[in-house]
């Protein structure tokens, strides 16, 4: 058995207690979240605090609850008829799991990219303007302005500058899936969270898309899931590895990777199940 | 051996081909049939002259032949004709169409090989085309322009006199058609106006009078046209051609019955080409004559073009709508399965219930609801309360629901989740996500709904009989008065002018290859239709196109 211990992201010098984070470093806090598929539970217990402009990768084994935990910060588990939900998630302080707040307006603020690139059926230019379209933005001018910034916020522009008009369905996987991360960010919401962005990608687009991520945090605060050990110590600040819907660890990458608390850590990373 | 060759699947595979082949092949043989029965009746085919040695005396028959028949010599016999010294087991009977319907018994004949004395075809034989009683066979022995007989080239004369007489006829049937229809409608709209106001008690004298001067300003311009009309009649009645028929007697045909005219057995090839395609025109273009067993099948073409649109208009909508309200809100649960079963059921209820239902519910009850409500002042004839075309429409919707209905269903969900997904992640609610991304996304499926249901629609006859067909409809759906459109009208329908030429017509014979004409124009009309809708399908698909890659 061969251990491989990743090379760990150089720029995480800045550490932070992430069990004791002050408000204003918090994005969102996870509190004793339990997760039912019917009879099935699939998230048991987690609690963390995300912190925020940074990026927070959720690693694990298949089937070990790390995409389910990540679409309950926007509530796309909402969807899943047999789906129930206790325990909090706070936005600012707030449950967004209250009755009283509007999905429509949390999903503005918790942007999310999934595993394969969605684009819609529509013009580049108008799967960026989507979101803004959405809330009755008509004026060209912003629309074009926002088309820009996010198509360079993405590292697209300078690709698709001259056929803004044409279908998205003409650009490769790679710009497909920066298109769908523009789009996102066209709506410039607090939370970007990223459900295995390059799992459908090349190595090259794969590397575009991580240092974009790299890119992305000083404005937004990103959580990716990945299934890809490198690329979590590669991109994120922050990781948490989970196990059977279980948190199992959660620290800063490089404590993380080098020196793993936890036993079913120390496996996972040095490969020995996954 | 035998074993070896089952195992290998050849014969599957014969199976199944064979099985497509005789399905094209009947779908082209009667596509051919129609075609050719039909088509074929337009071409210029020559007209005969035979002597006849009949049972009493030596009789001339000229025509074309229409139809031939052999028959076994002992069945004649039996019949009781005298076939003196014919030998063979079998002889041939030509069944002739001789024309002159007012002058002969009949207008088509049977005559036995054995009685034809001599045949030839004369090439200054004539068919004249006329708007009443059929086609006249003869030669052309005089032609007469404003009462003087015309010396030198007759044919050539009489071709510019059918012309000029075809141009006042037209002329005529424009002003009595257009303007004085026109008027006639104005007046019917001011009687309509005066007894509303009667009915509300609001008739003053003021109004009775400018009634009345609005009235009488139309009959002064109705006596104008008149005048015009009349002259114009006057006009095309100017000439005569004298022609000699097969009784060998001199008949006077009026120019203004004849529609046109030609010499069969003089014409080339590719003057009879010229000939078949202007017939063609003339069958697709005209108005029908002669209780519908001569002239074209225009009103009957836009009457089932019409009213399958708006069929199309009123089906789409409530299908999309009830598809998206079963596929994405209603709970998955026993009842929406019920709903759904029923659904799919319904297209399997015999057309003519539908009828009934159209008829009790559409015309009785919402009609005559409407024409209570909005049209008291017309009662007692009812307005929206008989058959109509908007009826007829939304009987055929119904009918054509449910396909809709399953073909958008089935579209919605085969958008991929991702999709929808992506959108609600951009804060879209559902709504927004459903009419921004996933509706536009199925409208292919949408589309292959309508195409069945517009094919579907296009086909039915039995139920139109009860909400609005008619055998023969005076105005169009669609004219130049206000407002336009009228749902209300009665229209005309391919499918049931076959049923009323094949077997309502008083001349069976004449009338055959109309059916065919009309069947083949029909079939041609409803694959219009479908191409149309398939080449927008395409177009939506190639937009829409999933994401596969």
């Amino acid at each position: 058995m061969i251990t491989v211990a990743p090379e760990v992201n150089a720029a995480n010098t800045q550490k932070l207690d992430l069990t004791n984070l002050t408000p204003e470093q918090t994005a969102l806090q996870i509190k004793n979240l339990d997760l039912y598929y019917g009879d099935k539970q699939a998230l048991s217990d987690v609690s963390m605090d995300i912190p925020k402009g940074q990026v927070t990768a959720f690693i694990g084994p298949s089937g070990c609850g790390k995409s389910t935990l990540l679409r309950c910060i926007n509530r796309m588990n909402d969807l899943v008829d047999t789906c129930r939900i206790e325990g909090q998630i706070l936005l600012h302080g707030e449950n967004i799991y209250d009755k009283r707040v509007d999905v429509a307006a949390l999903r503005r603020n918790v942007g999310m990219v999934f595993q394969r690139p969605n684009p819609f059926p529509k013009s580049i230019y108008e799967n960026v303007v989507y979101g803004l379209r959405l809330q009755g933005i008509k004026d060209k001018r912003k629309l074009d302005e926002v088309v820009e910034r996010s198509l360079r916020g993405a590292a697209l522009w300078d690709e698709v500058k001259d056929r803004l008009h044409d279908s998205a369905f003409g650009l490769s996987g790679g710009q497909q899936q920066r298109l769908v991360i523009a789009r996102s960010i066209a709506i410039e919401p607090e939370v970007l969270l990223l459900d295995e962005p390059t799992s459908a990608l090349d190595p090259i687009s794969t590397l575009v898309i991580e240092e974009l991520i790299s890119e992305l945090k000083n404005k937004f605060t990103v959580v990716i899931v990945t299934h890809n050990m490198q690329q979590a110590a590669r991109v994120s600040d922050q990781t948490a590895f989970m196990y059977m819907g279980e948190l199992i660890e959660y620290a800063d990458t490089n404590t993380l990777f080098t020196t793993p608390s936890k036993k079913k850590t120390e496996d996972y990373i040095t490969g020995r199940y996954g | 051996m035998i074993r070896q060759w089952f195992k290998s699947g050849s014969p599957w595979i014969w199976m199944t081909g064979g099985a497509v082949s005789i399905s094209l092949i009947s779908v082209i043989g009667l596509l051919a049939l129609i075609a050719w029965r039909g088509l074929g009746f337009f071409w210029a085919s020559p007209v005969h002259e035979f002597h006849i040695q009949g049972s009493v005396e030596q009789h001339t028959v000229i025509g074309e032949i229409y139809d031939r028949e052999v028959v076994p010599a002992s069945r004649v016999r039996q019949s009781g004709v005298d076939l003196g010294d014919f030998q063979g087991e079998e002889l041939t009977r030509y069944l002739i169409k001789t024309g002159n319907r007012e002058y002969v018994e009949l207008d088509f004949r049977w005559i036995l090989e054995t009685d034809i004395q001599s045949q030839s075809t004369p090439h200054n034989l004539a068919v004249f085309e006329r708007s009443k009683n059929g086609n006249f066979y003869g030669y052309i022995e005089q032609v007469i322009e404003n009462g003087q007989p015309v010396r030198g080239d007759k044919v050539e004369k009489l071709e510019e006199l059918v012309e000029r007489a075809v141009e006042l006829n037209e002329q005529a049937l424009d002003l009595q058609n257009g303007d004085i229809g026109h008027i006639n409608y104005e007046l019917e709209r001011l009687r309509l106006k005066e007894r509303a106001y009667e009915l509300d008690n609001e008739l003053t004298h003021e109004r009775a009078a400018e009634l009345e001067a609005q009235r009488q300003a139309l009959r002064d311009q109705y006596k104008e046209l008149e005048k015009t009309l009349f002259q114009l009649r006057d006009d095309a009645k100017r000439d005569q051609v004298v022609v000699k028929d097969m009784r060998g007697e001199m008949v006077t045909l009026p120019l203004y019955q004849v529609l046109d005219f030609w010499l069969p057995n003089d014409m080339g090839f590719f003057a009879k080409v010229g000939h078949y395609f202007g017939q063609l025109g003339k069958f697709i273009a005209d108005d029908p004559r002669e209780a519908n067993t001569e002239g074209g099948v225009f009103p009957a073409i836009f009457g089932t073009v019409f009213m399958v649109m708006l069929m199309a208009v009123i089906v789409t909508p409530f299908g999309v709508v009830a598809a998206i309200y079963l596929h994405e809100y209603a709970a998955k649960n026993a009842v929406t399965k019920m709903i759904r079963i029923a659904v799919i059921n319904l297209a399997g209820v015999p057309s003519i219930v539908y009828g009934v239902f159209g008829l009790g519910f559409f015309v009785y009850m919402l009609g005559g609801s409407i024409d209570q409500l909005f049209y008291p002042e017309a009662s007692p004839s009812p307005v929206f309360g008989t058959p109509g075309v908007i009826w007829s429409a939304l009987t055929l919707a119904i009918l054509t629901l449910p396909v809709v209905i399953v073909s958008t269903e089935e579209g919605l969900s085969r958008i991929p989740s991702q999709v929808r997904q992506g959108s609600l992640a951009l804060g879209a609610t559902k709504a927004e996500t459903l009419w921004r991304i996933v509706v536009p996304m199925a409208s292919p499926a949408i589309m292959t709904g309508l195409i069945l249901a517009v094919a579907r629609a296009a086909g039915e006859v039995a139920p139109l009989m009860l909400v609005g067909v008619v055998k023969m409809a005076p105005t169009l759906p669609l004219d130049g008065n206000f407002p336009y459109v009228h749902l209300d009208r009665k229209f005309m329908h391919l499918g049931f002018h076959i049923y009323d030429v094949g077997f309502q017509s008083p001349n069976v014979e004449a009338a055959r290859p109309l059916v065919y004409a009309t069947a083949f124009l029909l079939v041609t009309v409803i694959i219009a239709l479908n191409i149309t809708a398939i080449g927008i399908r395409n177009h939506l698909r190639e937009k829409f196109r999933a994401l596969d890659n």
